[in-house]
């Protein structure tokens, strides 16, 4: 194992450690997608005949809102228990306290969106095909990249910042509307009874394309972002 | 192994570091004292890689700062006014994280537990820990990776009668290869571990002993410096 790869470990670890003693990031994001999956339904569930072509959006606004809870959670036990100093400290590239933060972030997204992608086709979809959900999950992976790619960088930025609470939704959300879109919309290509497999593709491309813009934009300013 | 020219830190209008130059070999123990306020902290920090000087040059290790920051990481072994470990994680899984970190064997860890008291609380969270055995924890944190250069900042604040004689030990046993920095109010300590002291005042150096000092000697320079 280089030390690099057993850097990136022991931060991933450290994190999935805190969160499965302290449950307080992915429960959290759980239930609050759960719950605003329900106030969607409530909110026009039972006036619409037809969800199906809602479904995408609404799963992607959830999941957005969602995101961003759980990336301003995301360096609270650094934060709150005044540990950065340590992490800042070791010798280990800035950029792979990124990926590691991002890879967190990503873990927390894929159990979310493991219990409120069923959630969504129960609630608003007629009819859903199972290959609906594999093709969900790819947009899921490929949105993920994106998601927790400038979560991280966003979140690293606000942590040194007292207004850190509005600053990061602030920043946080314009940025994810182009993966709203495209998420809803690759989404909505393939639910139910609609098919369009070009769409859908078009879709994932510019995910993965934002995912890899947005990397680029980390790997050259993250390390800027701790620099005092 | 440190250098510095020089350096210059303002937070806001004021001057935390004011041109302050300081070096130290490998053997020595450099104790800084000072009023509070006097920059020792900053000192520390910038030493560590942690805040930038505004002005001024500093290398560590014969690395550059900025630029050869990294290589002189680690190097350095910080305790500051926290112990920089995780309240929700265990003592070894603290420790775990910081060995893996720096690249040190994993079988430190409980040695290093061992060494500081704590080998039978080694799978409690630290959240359960009262602070002089957190300090401990953080002691163990430090040496975790052997550093050459250790940077401490009031290291014995928290610690029983156990845990300083813990550290103090420690500061005994360095050897030629390591240098330390430590920052104290206690001229006791200072007496007993500098081979150099160099009080601080305003962000300047006010004086300079050379050679082990002696207790008197020290708290009549202190208080000079205090008033």
């Amino acid at each position: 194992m280089t030390a690099a790869s057993r850097q990136f470990r022991a931060l991933l670890l450290k994190d999935l450690r805190l969160e499965l003693r302290t449950r307080q990031t992915a429960i959290a994001m759980v239930l609050f997608a759960v719950v605003a999956m329900m106030a969607f339904q409530f909110g026009f569930g039972f006036r619409v005949d037809d969800t199906t072509p809602l479904a995408g959006g609404i799963l992607w606004a959830t999941l957005a809102l969602t995101a961003v809870l759980g990336v301003g959670r995301s360096f609270v036990p650094e934060r709150e228990q005044r540990v950065l100093d340590g992490l800042l400290l070791a010798p280990v590239s800035r950029n792979l306290l990124l990926v590691a933060r991002a890879a967190s972030v990503f873990v927390y997204l894929v159990v979310v969106e493991v219990i409120t992608v069923p959630l969504v086709t129960v609630f608003f979809v007629q009819d859903p095909a199972a290959t609906d959900f594999a093709l969900i999950a790819v947009v899921c992976v490929a949105a993920n990249f994106g998601i927790s790619i400038l979560g991280s960088l966003l979140a690293a930025m606000a942590v040194f910042s007292r207004a850190r609470e509005l600053l990061l939704p602030v920043l946080f959300l314009p940025a994810l509307l182009p993966v709203i879109i495209a998420s809803a919309g690759a989404t909505h290509a393939v639910l139910g009874v609609s098919n369009d497999m070009p769409e859908y593709q078009g879709y994932v491309l510019f995910l993965l394309v934002y995912a890899v813009i947005f990397a680029l934009v980390a790997y050259a300013t993250y390390d800027h972002v701790f620099d005092d | 192994m440190i250098e510095a020219e020089g350096l210059v830190r303002r937070f806001d209008a004021r001057a935390a570091l004011n041109g302050l130059s300081l070096t130290l070999d490998a053997g020595e123990v450099l104790a800084l004292i000072g009023p509070n306020g006097a920059g020792k902290t900053t000192l520390l920090r910038v030493i560590a890689g942690l805040l930038r000087p505004d002005e001024g040059a500093i290398a560590v290790g014969g690395h550059e700062y900025p630029d050869k920051r990294q290589a002189a990481r680690p190097l350095i072994g910080y305790l500051g006014h926290d112990p920089l470990v995780y309240l929700d994680l265990t003592a070894a899984q603290n420790l775990e994280f910081y060995a893996d970190l720096y690249g040190a064997p994993t079988d430190r860890v409980l040695s290093g537990l061992e060494r500081v008291g704590l080998l039978a609380r080694a799978y409690d969270p630290v959240r359960t820990f009262s602070r002089g055995m957190v300090q401990r924890l953080a002691l163990a944190r430090l040496m975790m990776h052997d550093p050459r250069l250790l940077l401490l900042d009031e290291p014995f604040a928290g610690l029983d009668a156990a845990g300083t004689e813990l550290l103090e030990s420690v500061l005994r046993d360095l050897g030629d290869t390591r240098g330390v920095v430590l920052v104290t109010h206690d001229m006791a300590i200072a007496a007993r571990h500098a081979t150099r002291v160099v009080g601080l005042r305003a962000g300047a150096v006010a004086f300079e002993a050379l050679g082990p000092v002696g207790h008197e000697e020290l708290v009549q320079r202190y208080s000079e410096v205090i008033s």
